[in-house]
């Protein structure tokens, strides 16, 4: 029998994760200390790329309180170096050195590391070191480093594709030279960064309880990070525990694995001591990995009708000096180019695709990798398509969605659409944004000579990829499993552990309302762990829109089979059929409550007293159930984007922000709302501020937060978000929302900004959509000194 | 001349005397020597506002202030937010209930900037509390619910007032 | 990030900051509102081996208009500027470029003088002092001596001051009755360095320009001083008929006169350009200001 229990998926449960962040006793990686601990700071290229001659730390070693200088040739040949992920697609290979061995390749890449006994002395004796750089030729753009003649990164990669992919499906050829109108353009998206508030960081100590090595991260994958520290470190996994400390920000960033924390790692055993490294700002703008920087050129067919008939696209990724460790340069080139189509039906598809390696921050995963240069060059393309053809950019996206009675539709990328509903998103946003009004406004509406412009853009968001789905197309590296354990304590508390931390996200909070629902328990009687390998059963972390479905699939499982044992207990105990009990407030009670037991008496019972329970009833309180959805989920979502564009100084304000989104069945409503508006905040920024700009020779010009611009509260606008959820076809029926938005966010600004622009014949081809970039593409005249 | 000096101050609610060296940051200052590491450091020149803390009751960045300047003064940060009693102050409960933060690193420096914004501005409009807090960023939750906080704790700490 | 060795002094009187700062040469340095200079020395950009707090010389806090003139004392914080209703009253430009420089936290350390010692092109303050006809007060064990904002400017992020002098004071005379005073600029997010700005004073009489003052920043070299379009203005007949056509032609003298550098934010293209936009709206703005003569 299943008692009805009072729902709390769907509530916004207030989390207690918040509690301690609110009175200043959040711990991240800067707040935890070690007596006798040593501090690291690195010594980093100033040049994209040289030989190194001669690398003096004599003075450095000399200074009172420096502990060890470490340098790239004393580590060399004692630690495994990082080696590009092979890719079935792979071109050549990269080899990065933990700290530089005889040559740099990008600024910021580490040389020497100083051990100290305080950060401020370690920095004081960096700047002691002398370093003889021979300079070498650059290649700081993608398009010229693929030539023949370009400079070689890597001996071994030709044309310094670390990657390159060709991919066709359908007769691409055939529907271009027979289609009514074809449409074509060019995009560019700058480099960005995720710019979490708090760096990366840890602090790594040697025999710290039973661990020989204990490793606290700001990290999104505690699992990996200790498969790959044993690995590199030549240990045993129970040899090493890795904690993802409270973390301040991760978007995709702190999803890779770096030279950084495993160098400390490596100084933590060798000189027995705990190690801090915390990264500073000026080192995350160099060294932590970097995202987007892409070239597009995009072709699509159409038929009379405004049908898509084929797509043809080329791709070039500046991935930056190395193929980042675990998701190798694969990541950008090979999403941008196999999820272009989006919710739109492709009949057929080509694209040539190429991850180059260049004299800059290896670019590495950050928030809906390659999704919103794809999207937004698709979308802008639409309208393009919409003009030419002589249709309204809403009509001609509805005549092209997949549309739920196709379901379940396999697109020219091979990606198969279910339990999703484009078209419901973009209907309600059209509708909520009153766009036919916004239409009809549109040329008396903004004041003082403005250009206003309305963009609409649709996206659809793989979640949840189960093993059946790569998350890194091509690697080894294919997560899709994921474990949670469930565990009825001793006082009747339930423990949900968990190797799937949150960077704010409210993991457990999410994960403790799917337990309390499914095991009628009451909410406060349900804690999660999720960032510890001591105590979690195996699983990836948290990345990829993943999590909730993992978790809290994870979480329906093992309830139910704990949810069994507890009721056959219950039964022997309360002398009643099981068929007649269920758990309701954290107690096993028959329908009409008179006979009950609470969660917490059987517990205690169980473990303490357990001579009159039968073996068989008493096989321990503790279920540890893996989940693997198989396939992901298709998340969604229609954005409805009107801005202003001031034609003198080519401000853009945006004045209405409509957001719908598809987010499957909801577990708390305010997290998700706060996961979106985030995404769309960074989309917001990627669309119109955020740039890290490169000069000729490679140098960074964009090395603080005064030259590299993330949104303030001013330039967010306040965002209407509805929903249109359609449950998923995973356990529960969730899906991701971390990343979707922000797709949405940069298409549907990029598509509004051109509007606007066409109003005056003007057209923007490269993103962030800076004043100058948008005064160009007016042609106004400036003039240089 | 003495790297170290002596300075006198007052950290919520509690007199120090700690020698300190001159180059020190007030931030690193409470977080290594006070062990006061609800303060957090994002950028360490001045533009995220993670470290701002209050400072003869003004904001003041924690980062660009030296600990030898706060000799004499009185200062208060996120640890000191609570009454005697252990009461959340209005603002937290506040950031609380409208999921007003969400990876937490962010939030001292908020707590802090908002509460002056109220002192001096007890009705403000949304536009005013934007304006306040755009010293601060936040990179998680797109300010949404940070300025419906504040909106809210405004709106209580009104309530309370007339009480 | 954190800042080398130094040796730190805090005197409570000018003297004996003026002494000390003397005694420390071309490495010493004055530590007033420390929003530039904390940064510099936490990135190791600047490594001063003396720092000189004033923050303890009481003197210095003064803020007070006598004979028509306004005086900042050099530990007068942007937020004081915002506070005062003199300031807002008589010298509007002020406060209202104040309101643009940075956020609450900064505007409550950062000094006016501070800024204009600092001289950088964006900043707001050189500008408006310039603007003002003001007058920069320098000190040093030697004495005092005043000079005007433009003399005190000497490129980029460079002054006059010589090695043992310090800013103790900046002056503002008080724009003639009825003058109309505007400042624009233009920044990417509120708060941020300008990429241009624009800062316009107007004394109309009887429908005609007798005094025009225009200062543009971000444009290279510390504030600009538009002379060549305050010539065009004035003189001329401002009324709503007029003032477009003449507005534009100081614009476009202004877009020849000043040679802006170009840096990650904008090409100097673009902040001529720019110039020359805020120029006729910041002209605008102070001509329906006026009034009053």
């Amino acid at each position: 029998m299943r008692f009805s229990n009072e729902k709390i998926v769907g509530k916004s449960v207030l989390p207690d994760e918040a509690i301690p962040l609110l009175e200043g006793e959040g711990r991240f990686i800067n707040d935890i200390s070690f007596s006798g601990m040593y501090h690291v700071a690195f010594l980093r290229s100033q040049y994209a790329h040289a030989r190194l001659v001669s690398v003096d730390t004599e003075a450095a070693r000399a200074m009172p309180g420096v502990i060890k200088v470490m340098t790239g040739a004393e580590l060399a040949g004692k630690v495994e170096p990082f080696r590009s992920m092979p890719n079935r697609f792979s071109g050549g290979e990269s080899v990065q050195h933990w700290l530089a061995v005889d040559k740099v390749r990008f600024c910021g890449e580490a040389i020497c590391a100083v051990v100290a006994e305080d950060r401020a002395t370690a920095e004081d004796a960096v700047d002691l070191i002398e370093v003889d750089y021979d300079p070498l030729p650059v290649v700081t753009k993608a398009r010229e480093g693929e030539k023949d003649d370009a400079p070689r990164i890597h001996e071994e990669c030709a044309n310094n594709h670390l990657i390159k992919r060709e991919y066709e499906r359908g007769e691409v050829d055939e529907a271009f030279a027979n289609a009514h109108a074809v449409v074509e353009r060019s995009f560019h998206i700058g480099r960005k960064q995720a710019m979490c508030l708090e760096g990366r960081g840890c602090v790594a100590a040697f025999r710290q309880g039973s661990f020989k090595l204990s490793v606290w991260m700001s990290h999104q994958l505690p699992y990996v990070v200790r498969h790959y520290l044993a690995k590199h470190l030549k240990l045993t996994e129970t040899d090493v525990r890795v904690i993802a400390a409270q973390t301040g920000g991760g978007f995709g960033q702190k999803a890779s694995i770096y030279p950084e924390e495993f160098l400390c790692s490596y100084l933590a055993l060798q000189l027995r001591r705990p190690i801090k490294w915390v990264e500073d700002r000026l080192e995350n703008m160099v060294a932590s990995t970097h995202a987007r920087e892409n070239d597009v050129e995009l072709k699509i067919a159409f038929d009379k009708d405004g049908h898509i008939l084929a797509l043809d696209s080329d791709i070039w990724a500046d991935v930056g000096a190395y193929s980042t460790y675990l998701w190798s340069a694969g990541m950008e080139p090979l999403q941008i180019a196999g999820l272009m189509p989006g919710p739109y039906k492709v009949p057929a598809m080509r694209y040539v695709t190429r991850g180059v390696a260049t004299n800059k921050t290896p670019v590495g995963p950050y928030r809906a990798v390659g999704r919103p240069t794809a999207s937004t060059s698709l979308e802008l393309l639409l309208d393009d398509a919409a003009r030419q053809l002589g249709m309204d950019p809403v009509e001609l996206r509805k005549r092209n969605l997949i549309t739920a009675d196709l379901m379940p539709y396999r697109n020219a990328n091979n990606l198969l659409h279910d339990h999703v509903n484009y078209e419901a998103c973009l209907d309600l946003s059209a509708a909520k944004a009153n766009y036919q009004k916004l239409r009809e406004e549109q040329e008396s509406a903004a004041p003082n000579g403005r250009l206003r412009g309305i963009g609409v853009a649709c996206f659809a968001e793989l979640t949840g990829l189960g093993t059946s789905t790569a998350v890194g197309p091509g690697t080894l590296l294919q997560p899709g499993r994921d474990a949670v354990t469930l565990r009825l304590e001793t006082s009747g508390a339930l423990t949900i552990a968990a190797a799937l931390p949150s960077q704010g996200q409210r993991i457990a909070t999410a994960m403790c309302q799917v337990a309390a629902d499914e095991l009628g328990m009451k909410l406060e009687d349900v804690n999660c762990v999720t960032n510890d390998t001591a105590m979690a059963p195996y699983g990836f972390g948290t990345f990829a829109s993943r999590t909730a479905v993992f978790g809290s699939g994870a979480v329906i499982k093992a309830a139910q089979e704990l949810r069994e044992r507890l009721l056959a207990l219950g039964a022997h105990l309360l002398e009643t059929p099981k068929e007649e009990l269920g758990i309701v407030d954290s107690a096993i009670q028959t329908l009409d409550r008179t006979k009950s037991i609470s969660l917490a008496n059987l517990a205690e019972q169980s473990f303490f007293s357990a001579k009159h329970i039968p073996d068989e009833l008493n096989q321990g309180f503790e279920i540890t159930s893996f989940y693997d959805p198989k396939f992901g989920s298709f998340a969604a979502g229609a954005h409805t984007v009107v801005v202003d564009v001031d034609p003198e100084t080519g401000d853009v304000e945006i004045v209405r922000y409509v957001a719908v989104e598809d987010v499957g069945r909801v577990i708390n409503p305010a997290v998700v709302e706060g996961q979106i508006i985030g995404g769309i905040a960074q989309g917001i920024g990627e669309a119109l501020l955020e740039e890290l700009i490169y000069d000729e020779e490679g140098q960074p010009r964009t090395v603080t937060l005064a030259d590299y611009l993330v949104p303030s509260s001013m330039e967010i606008p306040k965002i209407e978000l509805h929903h249109a959820n359609t449950p998923s076809g995973a356990i529960g029926g969730f899906k991701g929302c971390g990343e979707g938005s922000i797709i949405g966010a940069v298409g549907a600004i990029a598509c509004a900004i051109n509007d606007a622009l066409s109003r005056k014949g003007g057209d923007l081809q490269a993103f962030p959509a800076t004043p100058e970039r948008v005064l160009r593409a007016l042609n106004v005249e400036m003039r240089d000194a | 001349m003495a790297r170290d000096q002596t300075i006198t101050c007052k950290v919520n609610g509690r007199t120090y005397e700690k020698s300190v060296p001159v180059r020190q940051s007030l931030a690193d200052f409470l977080r290594d020597t006070l062990s006061l590491t609800g303060t957090h450091l994002g950028c360490e020149h001045g533009v995220c506002g993670a470290c701002t803390v209050s400072l003869n009751g003004r904001s003041v960045r924690s980062c660009l202030t030296l600990a030898v300047q706060a000799d004499e003064t009185d200062i208060v940060t996120i640890e000191g937010l609570r009454s005697e009693s252990g009461e959340w102050h209005q603002i937290q409960k506040s950031f609380h209930e409208n999921f007003g933060l969400q990876c937490g690193y962010c939030t001292p420096g908020f707590l802090i900037t908002a509460i002056e914004l109220l002192e001096e501005n007890p009705d403000p409009t949304e536009n005013e509390v934007r304006e306040a807090l755009s010293g601060n960023i936040c990179r998680c939750s797109g300010y949404s619910a940070i300025v419906t906080a504040v909106m809210a704790a405004a709106r209580d700490m009104r309530e309370l007032q007339k009480k | 990030m954190k800042a080398p060795w130094f040796e730190y002094q805090a005197p409570r009187t000018l003297e004996e900051a003026l002494e000390t700062l003397r005694n420390a040469g071309e490495d010493g340095r004055v530590l007033s509102g420390g929003q530039s200079l904390m940064p510099m020395l936490n990135m190791r950009i600047a490594a001063p081996t003396h720092l000189v707090d004033i923050n303890r010389i009481d003197a210095l806090n003064h803020l007070t208009v006598e004979s028509d003139t306004l005086r900042l004392g050099a530990l007068v914080r942007h937020a004081d500027v915002l506070r005062s209703k003199n300031i807002r009253e008589g010298w509007s430009l002020l406060a209202e470029a104040t309101t643009q420089i940075a956020h609450i936290a900064i505007r409550n350390r950062g000094t006016v003088c501070g800024s204009i010692s600092h001289n950088d092109p964006a900043a707001e303050h050189p500008g408006v002092l310039a603007a003002y006809d003001g007058t920069v007060v320098i000190a040093s064990t030697e004495g005092t001596r005043e000079v005007s904002a433009e003399e005190f400017s000497d490129g980029m992020m460079s002054t006059i001051l010589e090695p043992g002098e310090m800013v103790t004071e900046v002056r503002y005379p008080r724009p003639a009755p009825g003058a109309g005073q505007a400042f624009v600029e233009y920044a990417r997010r509120l708060g941020d360095f300008a990429i241009a700005g624009v800062a316009a004073i107007l004394e109309v009489r009887n429908g005609t320009c007798e005094r025009a003052r225009l200062t543009i920043i971000g444009m290279g070299d510390g504030p600009f001083r538009a002379a060549g379009a305050e010539d065009i203005l004035t003189g001329e007949t401002l009324d709503a008929s007029t003032s477009a056509e003449i507005f534009a032609a100081a614009s476009a003298k202004v877009m020849d006169e000043v040679d802006p550098a170009e840096d990650i934010h904008a090409s100097s293209g673009y902040r001529r350009h720019l110039a020359g936009v805020l120029t006729k709206r910041a002209l605008a703005t102070a001509l329906a200001r006026t009034g009053g003569m």
